[in-house]
């Protein structure tokens, strides 16, 4: 298999230690760990959920994936024997080492996962591979750049959700890819291990579906921000059995709370740019503000272990075709020309869960979600629904700027 | 009854006293300086002694602005955007309905689209920069070496054609020094600034979505040269309220009174039903 990117122009890995950066990073983590601790009711096992979402504890008996997005395949590195790891990083302090390589002008998100790259002992080292889709301009350049310190491949998506007329070319992206895992990985990939991976895929995605069910019924049953957690650990490198074992457990917890009384708070739908751990500062400030996350569709939420990889027959083609079906043609992603998949998933939610209001999270840099955001807020004001926008990076300092704006909202959905 | 509105912004805090939910009888502002929680209590101790009252008169004490959870003197806490609705719909001309309120203030400027009824139905806030609000100007007149008051005289009079920037403070001072290095007046420079401000603000306006006749309030509406640069770029001539400046803490204190209103006549019922 060719390589994606000319070995002509190659260029040496730049790594330079900046123990003032990694303590930096620390300090953060504690300070946001504490916010979490404010929780009033929290999962007794959620300590191991907060490990493997910081990549703490992660099983060390077989080589990991690195992965930036969730729109990969998972079961293709499950079922050859690696250990997705995400590199996706939400800390505030690591955003500036990214820009030691990468210009000003991009997303945090980019920044600080690579950020992880340019340090030696950053969880990148320790990855055979690293995979992540075309999603965004960042990621479709991050590729080559990434390339030059490991393996990388970059997954291409169509520009559009029409799998009549790009059904073939996803299923092959997919097949590409499960080569070069195959050769990094030094395994040979059968149908039986992926039909198996595959089951074991549908296995989470129940269980999630369950909690998110156990939420939306109950929103204090289970804090959003735990709930993000509990699913981030899973793509930040747990090991899916012992995260399911975990994952069941705090859904009988959450499933046996009952509350005093009703409980009155807004219910929001929350959608937009990714939030990542220990990037929760638009959730604490939900929280905090006394409204509940009733549904998502975040990639780093829900949305990224809601649907099933619905497959029927089990032929390596048709196998590749349910996957590409799976991972492209159903994401919310903004990186489509139509956003009609997300606007058509935050209606059902609304519906769904009886939301009285939609919040819609942008990240600074991030223009897809951002010119998405003029369609979503006209559709959802033509159906009387509550909408607030918030534009926010990772800094903590418009967080007063933003309470003001969320509290008003609130204020406008409770009508007082 | 008597009700306070207290609003505590990032550069002034105001104090309105309300009778009845119909008279004004005194109001006080001050600069908020470095302890706005002190600050907040002299500013309603005075504001009670130009009332002639003592604080066993006071029925009410809401509270709004940045420092809303600071003054731990409040029995209310609402966002300005809330008061800054209430504040306009109680002194609005008859005949002539509000449907959007430009409140431009010392840190943040926001934008308020009003329904036939006066309930709030979107509004916007400038993003966490200085960009598009008070600050903004007060750093450009520093920067010419002039006070505020001259700063805005010198706008009015100058027919400038200069462009300027105002998507960052910052960025604008320097632009400011590249334009005093040419020889530009500075009379120029300041109307320049205004403009560039007022066309930030008006496209601001028109992403809300709104309609009608247009409020202008908050400390951006004393400055007579961005009441006409506004206007200009909206098309319209604005109203703008005689104390432009107390108009939330007028709107807390009327949110205040109807709350307070609302919990004599009894627990159970809510606001809405009882208003």
């Amino acid at each position: 298999m060719a390589d994606q990117f000319d070995p002509r122009y190659r260029l040496a890995p730049r790594q330079t230690e900046d123990p003032g950066a990694r303590r930096r990073a620390r300090m953060l983590l504690e300070q946001q760990r504490d916010r979490l601790r404010e929780i009033p009711r929290r999962p007794e096992n959620i300590g191991r959920f907060e490990a493997w979402a910081e990549g703490r504890d992660l099983p060390d008996d077989r080589p990991r994936i690195g992965t930036l997005c969730t729109l990969i395949p998972f079961e293709l590195v499950y079922a050859l024997g690696g250990l997705p790891v995400r590199l996706g990083c939400g800390n505030a302090a690591l955003v500036q080492r990214g820009e030691e390589v990468l210009t000003g002008d991009v997303c945090p998100l980019a920044k600080a996962s690579f950020a992880s790259f340019l340090d030696p002992q950053g969880p990148a080292g320790g990855c055979a591979a690293v995979v992540l889709p075309s999603s965004c301009d960042a990621k479709r350049k991050l590729g080559e750049i990434l390339a030059d310190f490991s393996p990388t491949f970059v997954f291409n998506l169509p520009p559009e959700q029409d799998a009549h007329r790009y059904g073939r070319f996803a299923a092959d992206e997919v097949a590409r890819l499960a080569q070069f895992l195959a050769r990094v990985l030094g395994r040979r990939l059968t149908r039986r291990s992926l039909r198996r991976a595959v089951r074991e895929g549908r296995r989470r995605t129940a269980l999630v579906r369950a909690l998110q069910d156990a939420r939306a019924r109950e929103p204090g049953a289970l804090s959003v921000r735990d709930f993000f957690l509990i699913l981030q650990a899973l793509h930040q490198g747990a090991d899916p059995q012992d995260w399911a074992r975990e994952a069941s457990r705090v859904l009988e917890w959450a499933r046996a709370y009952r509350p005093e009384r009703p409980r009155m708070r807004p219910r929001l739908v929350l959608t937009g740019a990714p939030l990542q751990w220990p990037n929760f500062k638009l959730l604490h400030l939900i929280e905090e503000s006394g409204a509940d996350v009733v549904a998502d569709t975040l990639c780093t939420g829900a949305q990224s272990l809601y649907d099933p990889v619905v497959a029927d027959e089990w032929s390596r083609g048709a196998q590749y075709r349910s996957l590409a079906q799976r991972y492209v043609f159903a994401s919310a992603c903004p990186c489509f020309i139509s956003q009609a998949t997300r606007l058509s998933r935050v209606l059902d939610l609304v519906d769904a869960t009886r939301a009285d209001g939609v919040v819609h999270h942008g990240l600074r840099l991030c223009q897809l979600f951002d010119i998405e955001t003029y369609r979503l807020s006209q559709v959802l004001k033509e159906r009387k629904i509550p909408f607030l926008h918030v534009r926010t990076d990772y800094s903590l300092e418009d967080v007063e700027q933003l309470r003001v704006r969320f509290e008003a909202f609130l204020e406008q959905v409770e009508g007082v | 009854m008597i009700a306070v509105g207290l609003d505590v912004g990032s550069t002034t805090t105001k104090a309105v006293v309300l009778e009845d939910e119909r008279t004004v009888r005194a109001a006080y502002l001050c600069p908020s300086g470095d302890l706005p929680a002190d600050t907040a209590r002299r500013v309603v101790d005075e504001v009670l002694g130009r009332a002639e009252m003592t604080s066993s008169d006071v029925d009410v004490v809401a509270t709004t602005g940045y420092g809303r959870r600071l003054a731990d003197i409040g029995d209310v806490v609402m966002t300005e955007i809330k008061a800054c609705a209430a504040g306009i719909l109680f002194g609005q001309p008859e005949g002539e309905p509000i449907h959007t309120v430009i409140d431009v203030g010392g840190q943040d400027t926001k934008v308020i689209a009003l329904g036939d009824g006066g309930q709030i139905e979107d509004f916007s806030m400038n993003d966490k920069c200085a960009a598009g609000t008070g600050r903004f100007l007060e750093v450009l007149s520093a920067k010419l070496g002039l006070d505020y008051e001259a700063f805005v005289e010198a706008a009015c009079g100058a027919q400038t054609t200069i462009q300027m920037n105002a998507t960052c403070a910052v960025f604008a001072e320097s632009e400011v020094v590249g334009l005093l290095a040419r020889g530009v007046a500075k009379a120029d420079i300041a109307a320049a600034a205004h403009d560039a401000m007022a066309n930030r603000i008006a496209s601001m306006v028109r992403r809300v979505g709104v309609r009608g006749r247009y409020a202008f309030v908050g400390g951006g509406a004393r400055n007579r040269a961005m009441v006409e640069a506004l206007g200009e770029h909206l098309n319209q001539a604005l109203y703008v309220p005689e104390d432009a400046q107390l108009v939330v803490a007028l709107g807390a204190a009327v949110g205040g009174a109807r709350k307070a209103r609302a919990r004599r006549r009894g627990p159970g019922a809510t606001e809405k039903e009882q208003a």
